[in-house]
């Protein structure tokens, strides 16, 4: 009954799409927490079926997400509506699902290949995180801005690069600091490798945050 | 209904296809370059609005007639309507732009050359004035206009799909009622001229309602308009909204309601008088066009935003377009005219005889004009308007324009005779009572000029007199000067009785 009035009222499609965007929205913002709680919960040596736990969520929210932008992509080509920025929507969609798609890939090969952090980096291993995962954040804000308030994006854009910066400041000290111990090579490559996938969170999150400044200027236009 | 008659028709009808392929760029060409509407959606109800357009609304402003109306042989005007219509074609398939008006008031001097005629020299500085400010006002208002919704949509946060959903609705809204007003003030230069000839009468559906013989005629050009929004006119639209500088769907339809904002602010007698009537200052009218105020305003958008998407050479095509469409079709139909007359001996035109007769000199006396110089010239008839001024300039070698048109409309031959049958004729609702019982009076009168009729019917009848000239009586005056138009018509004894145009 109620799609029916929907599909009725004079922009009843519209609003559905625009829910169907914020819901996607939702999802990817949801997930990036959810990593960073999982994260946390791994660091702290919680049980580990609460880390299991934490991959089937965000893998939820993922084909949730999926789903969402599949069904946006749907109806955005079958109505035709925005001709002339519908590419960029949808790439910037696409690009913004496929960062909780990495944060599930992560989070899974640390669950899978139970990397051993001593005391000492789990404190800069949780700012990483976390800091990517603020990059993540404001990217979905930038993104939501795009749709709603234009001249909000260059703000929350300004913030992704930041956050960027720092998750690859925090990345370079990390490093240094597993390869100057006394840990085994392997030890420290295993590490190593973790701390690169944490910070390719927030870098990817900064290639979105790009290419959606070049949706704003073309809008803009 | 002579088969004549039917061949003519079609050349109303290809000048409806013609201006449908050409005019429906302008209301939709942007939405539909930018993709927000698809063509044949456009296309559907481009044409739904034209025809209720020309039916409802034109016929109604049938009495009026088109700028064709002016010219006094069906032959003549059939060809000045070809000549039109082919010009507007060649133009479309280059795909500009122009104005089909333009293309008419082109023919029409085609044929004031051929049949020595004088051409209304306000005409050609129109068509060269609506040129120049035409586009100029369209850029004004369409950067003014883009300006103001660009600073309202960054204060109003509409979401991005709604923004479209509303532009898509006011992109459609403004095409309808562009679609309308295209067949409301078109529909008279296409079939106006055969409101005489057609071979249609009126029929009523069951009691319900009755379609007149004049709303069939338009009817039938309004369906030859649609044709032309169907299968030509696509390389126009795409002219107009991507050609010159691709558009966004907001600047397309900024474009669409500035071209609107310029057509009624510019030449609207009612928001004139409005205005005057409020004691408000007036805007001064202009002649406008909806082809160079639509062009107008993408420049207008186009050099807000820096210029640099505009393609001059576009641009360059479109203006020449501009220049060469009167004047092809002046030179198309003088050519045709001369084929047809010579070759098909068709009447393409009758003539028009001149005489300052004694109380021509009279009436030129009490309106102020020194006849003294004119009496060489006295009683002698001359026979095309060319050669009665080459005549009365050479008694009088410094009359103004203005006094020279008023010479000529004074002593122009227009023999009248007014027929109890024709009174009969005379549509109540287009006349008042106090109208028609003033033409009943002169019942069995004849008359040689119009302006004799208008002296007996403003004698006997308030109604029939014209107001002080004034921006206030500026719509009285110009709805009496078309009642004055339709009663001359009416009552006009036609040389062969053929034709009474």
């Amino acid at each position: 009954m109620n799609l029916k009035i929907e599909n009725l009222s004079l922009f009843g499609k519209t609003k559905h799409i625009e829910g169907m965007i914020d819901d996607l929205m939702d999802c990817i913002s949801n997930g990036a927490m959810k990593f960073e709680a999982g994260v946390e919960t791994y660091l702290n040596g919680s049980d580990p079926n609460r880390c299991d736990d934490t991959v089937h969520q965000i893998r939820d929210l993922e084909v949730e997400g999926n789903r969402l932008r599949r069904a946006i992509e749907g109806q955005l080509y079958t109505d035709m509506l925005i001709p002339d920025s519908r590419g960029d929507v949808l790439s910037l969609l696409e690009d913004i699902n496929y960062l909780l798609g990495l944060a599930e890939d992560i989070f899974l090969a640390i669950t899978v290949e139970n990397p051993q952090i001593g005391d000492e980096y789990r404190e800069e291993f949780r700012l990483l995180t976390s800091t990517s995962v603020k990059s993540i954040e404001e990217v979905v804000l930038s993104a939501r801005a795009f749709f709603r308030n234009i001249t909000a994006v260059r703000d929350h854009l300004g913030k992704v690069s930041f956050h960027e910066e720092e998750a690859d400041q925090i990345a370079v000290r990390l490093k240094r600091r597993i390869f100057s111990s006394d840990l085994k090579l392997e030890n420290k490559m295993h590490l190593r490798y973790f701390v690169d996938k944490l910070d390719r969170l927030a870098d990817e999150a900064e290639d979105v945050g790009d290419w959606l400044a070049i949706y704003t200027i073309k809008r803009s236009l | 209904m002579e088969i004549t008659i039917l061949i003519f028709l079609t050349s109303g009808l290809f000048l409806g296809w013609s201006l449908g392929a050409n005019d429906a760029a302008n209301v939709f060409g942007t939405a539909v370059a930018s993709r927000m509407i698809q063509f044949t959606t456009a296309a559907i109800i481009c044409t739904v609005f034209l025809i209720l357009g020309a039916v409802i609304s034109g016929a109604g402003a049938a009495h009026g007639l088109g700028a064709l109306g002016k010219l006094n042989a069906l032959p003549g005007a059939f060809m000045a309507a070809f000549s039109a219509a082919l010009t507007v074609y060649w133009m479309t398939k280059a795909g500009l732009p122009v104005s089909t008006t333009q293309a008419i008031v082109g023919a029409i001097i085609g044929w004031n050359l051929f049949s020595g005629s004088i051409t209304d020299t306000s005409a050609l500085s129109k068509i060269f004035a609506t040129w120049v400010a035409c586009p100029i006002l369209g850029a004004i208002f369409g950067a003014l206009i883009y300006k103001a919704v660009m600073l309202i949509l960054s204060r109003s946060r509409i979401h991005l799909l709604r923004l479209d959903g509303y532009t898509r609705l006011g992109l459609i809204l403004a095409g309808a009622f562009g679609s309308y007003s295209l067949g409301a003030n078109n529909i008279g230069n296409v079939m106006g001229v055969f409101i005489s000839s057609h071979p249609f009468s009126d029929f009523s559906i069951g009691n319900l309602f009755t379609i007149t013989a004049i709303q069939q005629l338009f009817l039938l050009g309004a369906i030859a308009i649609g044709v032309g929004v169907f299968t030509y006119s696509k390389r126009v639209m795409m002219t107009v909204g991507d050609g010159i500088m691709p558009l966004t769907p907001v600047g397309a339809w900024v474009v669409v309601i500035a071209h609107s904002i310029v057509l009624f602010l510019f030449s609207s007698i009612e928001l004139e008088h409005f205005l005057a009537s409020n004691g408000l200052p007036t805007i001064p009218l202009i002649p406008v066009s909806s082809s160079q105020a639509v062009v107008g305003a993408v420049i207008g958008i186009g050099l807000l935003k820096g210029g640099k998407g505009i393609r001059w050479r576009v641009l360059g095509n479109i203006a020449s377009g501009w220049v060469t469409t009167p004047i092809i079709a002046s030179v198309v139909c003088f050519v045709m005219l001369f084929i047809l007359q010579n070759v098909f001996n068709q009447v393409v035109y009758h003539e028009v005889r001149y005489v300052l007769s004694g109380s021509v000199l009279d009436h030129l006396e009490k309106s102020g004009i020194a006849v003294a110089e004119l009496e060489p010239v006295k009683d002698r008839e001359i026979v095309g308007g060319t050669h009665f001024r080459d005549a009365i300039l050479e008694v009088k070698p410094t009359l103004t324009r203005e006094l020279e048109d008023k010479i000529l409309d004074v002593a122009e031959i227009y023999p009248l005779s007014i027929d109890p049958g024709k009174i009969r004729e005379i549509e109540p609702g287009y006349l008042s009572a106090g109208q028609i019982e003033a033409v009943k009076a002169l019942s069995g009168l004849t008359y040689d000029h119009t302006w004799q009729l208008y002296d007996a019917l403003s004698g006997s009848s308030i109604d029939w007199k014209k107001r002080e000239k004034s921006k206030l009586n500026k719509p009285f005056n110009k709805h009496l000067d078309e009642q004055l138009k339709y009663v001359y018509e009416l009552f006009h004894q036609a040389e062969g009785g053929s034709m009474n145009r």
